[in-house]
C-alpha cells in the first residue's frame, strides 16, 4: 500500500521519468495506432520498428557516440525508406501488400543483426547498450527520454489538430478527399510521419515488437467502445497510457519484471475486456441480443400456431400437440416458451391445454398478418413463385415493424385493415387444404 | 567440415520453410509467419521450465501447442470479436511475444535461457554438437531439419491438392465440400513445426526471411506453384551458400547474412521483372 502511495505521487524519482515516459509513449502510440488502424495498415508499425534496426546502428557506426538524437534520426531514416520499399514492392510488382512488409521487414532485420554483430565484434566496450533497442529498457530511461517524448507527443498532437479534417477525410472516403482538393499523397505521408516519429523514439524504452503492440492493441480495443474518430483517438491514447501506467507500475512492485512487455500484457487485458464487455459491440453484449431475438422469435411463432389453431376452428384450447402439428417445439423449448409467454399474460393455463388472452390474440395475429404480407408482397413485386414464398415470409414476419407493414400495404394498393385470412386464399393455396 | 554442415543447415531451413512460405504468400498471409515465429516464445519457455531441458523434443511440443492456439485466438478475435484480421494478428502475436518476454526475465535465473538465444539462435553453434546414425556423423541440427524436411516434403505434397485448391479458391473448395477449415489450421501447424524446429537453430529472423522472401521472388518469376517449388529450392542453396561467405567476410551474423543474400536476390529478380509505370 505504502509502495503504491510512493508510485503514485511519483515521489521517488527513478520511478518517475520511466512512468511520465511510459505514459506518454502509450498515448502518443495509441493515438497514432488509430490512422493505421482505420487505414487497415496496422502491421505497418511491424515492420517499420524492425526496419529502424540497421539505422540506429549505421548511425553508431557514423558517428561513433550513442545520442540519443543522431539514433533517433537514423532510426527514422531507415524507417522512412521501409515504407518506400514496401510501397515500391507493392506498385511495381505483383506482390500483396503484406508479403511486402514480411519481405522488407525481415531483410532490414536481418541486416541490422549483421551490423550488430559486425559492431560486437569490433568495438568492446562502448556498444553496450544497443541491444536494447531490440528487447528495450524501460529502466535506462533519463531525464532527457521524458522531455524528447513530451516533445514528440506534443508535436503529434499539433500534426494531428493541424490537419484532422483532412486526415479524417482521407481516412473514410478518399475519393471524396481526393475530389475535394486534399492529396491523398499528403495525407499518407503525414501518418507515416507519425508513426515513425512515435517509433523512433519509443524503441529504445519498450523495444521493437513492444512498439509495435502499442501501435496495435489500444486502437483495437479503443474500436470496440466507439464509431467516432476522435473519440476513438482519445479512448486509444487513454487505454495506451493507462497500459502503460499500470505496465510501470508491477515492474516497480514485482523484481524482476520488464516494464515494456507488462504494458503490453496490460494493454491486451484492457483490449480483451473491450472484447467482451464493451455495450454494443462486446461479445456478452451480442450473445445476449442473439438471445433476447431468438426468444422473440419462438415465442411469435408459438403465439401465431395458436391463432391459426383457432382460426381453423380446432377450439379455444390448444397443447404442444396441437401446436406442434403446425411449428415444432422441442419439450423444453415449449415449457421455457410457454412459461414466458404465460408471465408476460398472452396465454393463460386451462386444464391440461393453454388458451390466449386478448393480448396474446391480437400480437399472434398480427405476426400472422405480417406473414402473408410479406407473402403477397413477395409475388406481385418480386416475382416470386408461390412455392418460395412461404419460406422468406417465416422470417420476415419478425421483423416487420408497423411503419414498414403500412408502406408495403400502400404500395400494394391495400387498404390498411385489409385482413389477408380472409383474402389470401384467392392468391395463395393454403399447405393444409392444397 | 564446419563450413559445409552451416551450409546444409541453412539450406533444409530454407527449402522446408520456402514451400510452406509458398502457400502462405498464394493465401495473402505471409505476415503470419512472423506472428508465429513471435508467438511460440512463450510455449517454448514454459516446455523449457516445465521439462527443465533444452531438448528439442518438449519445446517442440510447446511451441506446436502455442503456434495452434495463436491461430486459433487469432480466428477467434476476427470471427467473434469482429476484429479486422491484421489487427487482430497483431494484438494476438505481441501479447502472446510480451508473455514469453515476461517469462524468460522472471526465470532468466532459473534457468539458462535468455530471448537472445531464443530469438537470434547461431548457426556458428551448428557443428559442435554432431551424433552418428547409420554410420554418418552429423551435427544433431542438421539430423532434426532433414527429418522436418521429409516431413515438410510428404506434407506439402500429401496436400498439394488441398491447399491449392483452398488458396485459390476457397469459396468453390468450400461449396465442394473441402473442410477449408482443416487446411488453414494444418497449414497453420506445419508452419509453427517448421518455424519452430528451425529457429532453434537458426533464429527468428532467417525463420521469417526464409518463409517469405525465396517465396516471393519465385512468385515473381513463376506462377507455377511445382516450379515455383524448384525456384525455392535453388535459392536455398544460394542464400545459404552466399550468406556464409558473406557471414566470413564481414565476420557477422551468420543467419544475418543469409537473410540479406536472400533480399539481394529478390531485389535482383524485382528489378528484372519490374512492371513499367
Amino acid at each position: 500500500m505504502d509502495l503504491l502511495l510512493k508510485y503514485i505521487t511519483l515521489e521517488d524519482p527513478n520511478v518517475r521519468f520511466v512512468v511520465v515516459a511510459i505514459v506518454l509513449l502509450g498515448a502518443v502510440s495509441g493515438m497514432v495506432g488509430s490512422f493505421n488502424f482505420l487505414r487497415k495498415k496496422t502491421l505497418v508499425g511491424e515492420t517499420v520498428a524492425h526496419s529502424m534496426l540497421p539505422g540506429v546502428l549505421i548511425a553508431f557506426l557514423l558517428s561513433g557516440v550513442k545520442s540519443p538524437i543522431i539514433m533517433i534520426l537514423g532510426a527514422a531514416l531507415s524507417g522512412w525508406m521501409s515504407i518506400w520499399l514496401v510501397d515500391y514492392i507493392t506498385q511495381k510488382s505483383k506482390i500483396k501488400g503484406d508479403s511486402a512488409l514480411a519481405i522488407v521487414l525481415s531483410s532490414f532485420f536481418g541486416l541490422g543483426i549483421v551490423l550488430l554483430t559486425m559492431i560486437q565484434s569490433r568495438f568492446s566496450g562502448n556498444q553496450s547498450g544497443l541491444d536494447h533497442y531490440i528487447f528495450g529498457n524501460a529502466a535506462a530511461m533519463t531525464p532527457e527520454d521524458s522531455t524528447t517524448f513530451a516533445v514528440v507527443c506534443l508535436v503529434v498532437f499539433v500534426l494531428v489538430m493541424s490537419s484532422y479534417l483532412s486526415i479524417k477525410a482521407t481516412i473514410f472516403n478518399s475519393d471524396y478527399a481526393q475530389s475535394i482538393g486534399i492529396s491523398r499523397k499528403k495525407i499518407d505521408i503525414l501518418i507515416s510521419i507519425l508513426t515513425i516519429l512515435t517509433i523512433s523514439v519509443g524503441i529504445k524504452a519498450v523495444g521493437i515488437v513492444m512498439m509495435s503492440a502499442l501501435l496495435i492493441i489500444p486502437p483495437t480495443a479503443a474500436r470496440f467502445w466507439t464509431d467516432r474518430l476522435v473519440p476513438m483517438l482519445i479512448i486509444s491514447g487513454c487505454f495506451g497510457a493507462l497500459g502503460g501506467w499500470l505496465g510501470s507500475f508491477i515492474s516497480y512492485y514485482e523484481t524482476n519484471m520488464p516494464t515494456g512487455p507488462l504494458t503490453i500484457v496490460c494493454v491486451s487485458i484492457i483490449a480483451f475486456v473491450s472484447m467482451m464487455f464493451a455495450p454494443k459491440k462486446g461479445i456478452v453484449y451480442q450473445r445476449w441480443n442473439k438471445l433476447l431475438l431468438r426468444r422473440r422469435i419462438n415465442e411469435e411463432n408459438l403465439l401465431k400456431a395458436a391463432v391459426q389453431n383457432e382460426v381453423r376452428g380446432k377450439g379455444k384450447l390448444f397443447d404442444r400437440a396441437q401446436i406442434n402439428t403446425r411449428q415444432y417445439f422441442e419439450q423444453k423449448l415449449w415449457n421455457r416458451t410457454i412459461n414466458r409467454l404465460k408471465n408476460k399474460g398472452f396465454v393463460y393455463k386451462v386444464h391440461t391445454g393453454y388458451t390466449l388472452s386478448m393480448a396474446g390474440r391480437n400480437y399472434g395475429a398480427d405476426i400472422d398478418r405480417r406473414h402473408k404480407i410479406w407473402e403477397v408482397y413477395l409475388q406481385r413485386r418480386m416475382q416470386m413463385s408461390v412455392h418460395l414464398v412461404h419460406d422468406e415470409a417465416e422470417t420476415m414476419e419478425h421483423f416487420l415493424t408497423p411503419e414498414i407493414e403500412e408502406e408495403i400495404l400502400g404500395e400494394l394498393g391495400l387498404c390498411s385493415r385489409f385482413n389477408p385470412l380472409l383474402e389470401i386464399h384467392e392468391i395463395i393455396p393454403d399447405p393444409d387444404i392444397a | 567440415m564446419d563450413g559445409f554442415w552451416i551450409v546444409l543447415t541453412g539450406f533444409l531451413v530454407a527449402s522446408s520453410t520456402g514451400m510452406l512460405g509458398n502457400l502462405l504468400l498464394l493465401r495473402k498471409m505471409s505476415m503470419m509467419g512472423d506472428a508465429l515465429s513471435h508467438a511460440v516464445l512463450p510455449g517454448i519457455v514454459i516446455a523449457y521450465l516445465i521439462s527443465g531441458s533444452r531438448a528439442s523434443f518438449p519445446l517442440l511440443i510447446g511451441a506446436i501447442i502455442m503456434g495452434l492456439l495463436t491461430t486459433f485466438l487469432i480466428h477467434f478475435f476476427s470471427n467473434k470479436g469482429k476484429i479486422q484480421g491484421d489487427a487482430a494478428m497483431g494484438t494476438v502475436f505481441t501479447f502472446l511475444f510480451a508473455i514469453g518476454i515476461i517469462l524468460v526475465t522472471k526465470y532468466a535465473g532459473q534457468a539458462d535461457i535468455d530471448a537472445d538465444c531464443v530469438l537470434h539462435g547461431e548457426l556458428a553453434f551448428v557443428p559442435l554438437q554432431q551424433t552418428s546414425y547409420f554410420g554418418i556423423t552429423a551435427p544433431d541440427a542438421v539430423w532434426t531439419l532433414l527429418l522436418l524436411f521429409t516431413f515438410i516434403q510428404l506434407v506439402f505434397w500429401i496436400g498439394y491438392k488441398g491447399w491449392l485448391l483452398t488458396s485459390f479458391n476457397s469459396e468453390f473448395a468450400a461449396s465442394i465440400g473441402i473442410k477449408t477449415a482443416i487446411w488453414h489450421y494444418s497449414l497453420m501447424a506445419a508452419t509453427s513445426v517448421a518455424t519452430v524446429v528451425s529457429f532453434e537453430s537458426v533464429g527468428a529472423i532467417l525463420v521469417i526471411a526464409f518463409l517469405v522472401v525465396p517465396a516471393a521472388t519465385a512468385y515473381l518469376i513463376t506462377k507455377d506453384l511445382k516450379r515455383m517449388v524448384v525456384v525455392i529450392i535453388i535459392q536455398g542453396f544460394l542464400n545459404s551458400f552466399g550468406g556464409y561467405m558473406l557471414s566470413n567476410i564481414l565476420n557477422a551474423s551468420i543467419s544475418g547474412s543469409m537473410a540479406v543474400i536472400s533480399f539481394v536476390g529478390f531485389a535482383i529478380v524485382f528489378l528484372v521483372t519490374k512492371k513499367e509505370g
